[in-house]
């Protein structure tokens, strides 16, 4: 048994080559069906997102070249490309490598932003497609269940996803260690653009509990305070509600600071020096940045909030080798399940093996029950046959139901008392 | 009662070990092993003290050793309420291992049993257990304040120049820190404030003397007029964040020149 693994993804090969390789969901149900023929490639998945493609299959260990043959058979077929295009540029993994593979894809580590969530929803859609086909079995099914179970430990484990990698996520971030939770706070969103809108959302998402939002023309304050349930107001008066305001966004149009050192210092009295917490996103700056000395006062425009994305990516990349000894261990892991799902013929030898004891002692003592018509001779195999298969049977049901869970452990166990060879 | 001590001192070793590498690695399995080893040595070290109490027949808070002991105690005792009322579980991260350290040396520390000292005097009156007791919790409390305030300034500071370190995104965000630090301060003040009176109560019927000009007199005096800014210029909300944690961090360093302030310059306060 042999698990291959072929395919493309971001790092190997540029997009104009990998646009051309990617699958739509019903080519890739389509194309399962035709590749997986069960008996060289017996089983089969296809991942295929805008960063990979990748066509994961079972087969008999001494099938592995026809296999890749056959993956590539099928991307040429499937894409109507020449092979030449793009074969130099795949890669291929077998056995544990494809494990690993699958397993760092799952857990975000193999992805273009490290620790981004979406890759595992792809590769669950991937499987239900598979299995919607038809084309995962004992070994895949297995695999893939074992590759979620690896991606939930290491996002449970370690802070591979932590911290914020977007500039919007940043505000969000940043607030909860100022203000550790949103309950009771006021955020003010200052003009109506697309950064700052995105911002609001993840902090009313996380939990902020009145939004204030003011434009120079009213209607997309409006708008946007009808979508989010906040709370459109005057954009003259501004001064009156930065007091109110803990979390300020900003982002206009205009070419000067609209909110300035005084009016800052002076909310900040009426706040009775509460912190608060500016964001501005705008290019030329809205938020007079000399605001920054101000005690109690924190602001951020978008080359700080640039400059603490990279350094969260790298706090990332650090989590994401902590998370590597994860993956590791979890392929040794596969590997005992693996070999417990192997022994699942041990069952079918443990029964030929009693019935075989049955007619060897039939014939050992066949000379002491003297004369028999054939008849009587083949009765009598057939009792004791019968009755070693009815006495084993809830032995035998019950190894099948181990080898069916896979517990490596209880199948050893089984094998260790009736002394079955692996 | 060196054994017992052996295992209470083994407990917090474990505890802060684990609390530092929850800290490191965010943790959640660590940070429960951290939190079981503390509640069993604090409850070995309760009996530990009781059991000092007993059987030395004096409040154990006389010689060095049982002094360092009886600080960690107080300040596990702390901790505790902090862990149950804010969940800032990094506060542990820097308190369990000096915690482990105090007991450390009150393991190592062979108490010199001085007869000489008027252990008698002492020993008469139910003033000296409450005046020790309620300023060893102060102390704690200050300590605490003084955790929360650096970690407030290392935040503070992380946020106006926009460098975030490992450290920072370890930490319990601003406006927990500035609780526990208002709040401590508030308790701690409360502590010291009944404590100083409790001592002065003692003094006068001892010898009418209210005030001997003793170095820990002068810097608990110190210590309390900062303690009491503090809290009046945070309440008028002047002085927040910044400029409040400052003065935990310098408060704390006048504690600790009160606690050490008798050995070092002798006095009228003889004992640690």
């Amino acid at each position: 048994m042999s698990i291959v693994l072929v395919g493309v993804n971001h790092k190997s090969t540029p997009l104009a080559v990998r646009e051309l390789l990617a699958l739509s969901d019903d080519a890739c149900a389509s194309g399962l069906r035709s590749l997986v023929d069960g008996e060289i490639v017996r089983e089969g998945l296809i991942v295929s997102t805008c960063n990979r493609v990748e066509v994961l299959t079972e087969t008999a260990e001494a099938q592995l070249n026809e296999t890749t043959e056959r993956i590539i058979e099928f991307l040429t077929r499937a894409n109507e490309l020449p092979r030449t295009q793009f074969e130099t540029q795949l890669y291929q993994h077998t056995d544990d490598q494809a494990v690993r593979h699958l397993f760092r894809v799952a857990s975000s580590l193999d992805s273009m932003v490290v620790g981004e969530p979406q890759v595992l929803g792809q590769v669950r859609r991937a499987y239900s497609i598979a299995l919607e086909a038809g084309t995962t079995g004992r070994i895949l099914n297995r695999l893939v269940h074992h590759a979620f179970r690896v991606a939930k430990r290491v996002r449970t484990e370690t802070g591979i996803g932590a911290n914020a990698v977007s500039i919007s996520y940043m505000a969000v971030e940043l607030g909860k260690k100022i203000f550790d939770s949103f309950a009771g706070q006021t955020a003010l969103l200052i003009g109506a653009g697309e950064m700052a809108e995105l911002a609001a959302r993840h902090l009313v998402n996380a939990g902020v509990s009145n939004v204030l939002l003011t434009n120079r023309s009213e209607e997309p304050a409006r708008a946007l305070a009808r979508e989010l349930g906040g709370t459109p107001v005057d954009f003259g008066r501004l001064a009156e509600y930065l007091p109110q305001a803990d979390i300020v966004i900003c982002s206009t149009a205009a070419g000067h600071y609209i909110v300035t050192e005084q009016m800052v210092r002076d909310a900040l009295i009426k706040r009775r020096n509460r912190p608060a917490f500016f964001i501005d996103i705008s290019v030329p700056r809205n938020i007079d940045p000399a605001i920054g000395k101000i005690p109690n006062v924190f602001v951020f425009d978008v080359d700080d909030l640039e400059s603490v994305v990279s350094s969260n990516i790298r706090e990332r990349e650090r989590e994401a080798e902590r998370a590597e000894l994860i993956v590791e261990s979890e392929i040794m892991q596969f590997q005992q399940a693996l070999r417990a799902l192997e022994s699942g013929p041990a069952v079918g030898a443990l029964k030929q093996m009693l019935q075989d004891i049955a007619r060897q002692e039939l014939k050992r003592q066949r000379n002491r029950l003297g004369a028999l018509s054939p008849e009587q001779e083949s009765g009598i195999e057939n009792l004791l046959v019968s009755t070693v298969n009815k006495i084993s049977h809830p032995v035998l049901s019950q190894m099948r139901h181990s080898t069916d869970a896979s517990d490596a452990e209880i199948i050893q166990a089984w094998r260790d008392i009736f002394g079955l060879e692996e | 009662m060196r054994s017992l001590l052996l295992a209470v001192l083994a407990a917090y070793v474990v505890a802060a070990i684990h609390a530092v590498l929850a800290f490191i690695n965010k943790r959640r399995a660590l940070q429960r092993v951290s939190e079981l080893a503390m509640a069993a040595g604090f409850l070995l070290h309760t009996v530990a003290l009781g059991a000092d109490w007993v059987i030395d027949g004096h409040y154990p808070l006389f010689y060095l050793r049982e002094t360092l002991s009886f600080l960690a105690w107080t300040l596990v005792a702390s901790y505790s309420l902090i862990l149950y009322r804010y969940r800032a579980r990094p506060l542990g991260t820097f308190i369990l291992p000096l915690v482990s350290l105090l007991v450390f040396i009150a393991v190592v520390t062979h108490s010199v049993v001085d007869s000489s000292t008027n252990t008698i005097a002492v020993r008469d009156t139910w003033l000296f257990p409450v005046h020790t007791t309620l300023l060893f919790f102060a102390y704690a409390a200050f300590f605490v304040v003084f955790v929360a305030s650096v970690m407030y300034l290392l935040q503070e500071r992380a946020l106006k120049l926009k460098t975030f370190g490992a450290i920072f995104h370890r930490l319990p965000s601003l406006t927990t820190v500035n609780e526990i630090a208002t709040s401590s301060t508030a308790i701690g003040l409360t502590l010291l404030t009944v404590g100083i009176a409790t001592g002065m109560l003692w003094a006068s019927s001892r010898d009418g003397l209210l005030w001997h000009n003793d170095p820990k007199e002068i810097f608990a005096a110190l210590t309390w007029l900062l303690y009491v800014s503090l809290i009046v210029y945070r309440s008028t909300a002047d002085w927040r964040g910044r400029r409040a944690a400052w003065i935990g961090v310098a408060g704390f360093a006048l504690v600790l020149c009160t606690f050490f302030g008798a050995r070092m310059m002798g006095g009228y306060h003889v004992f640690g």
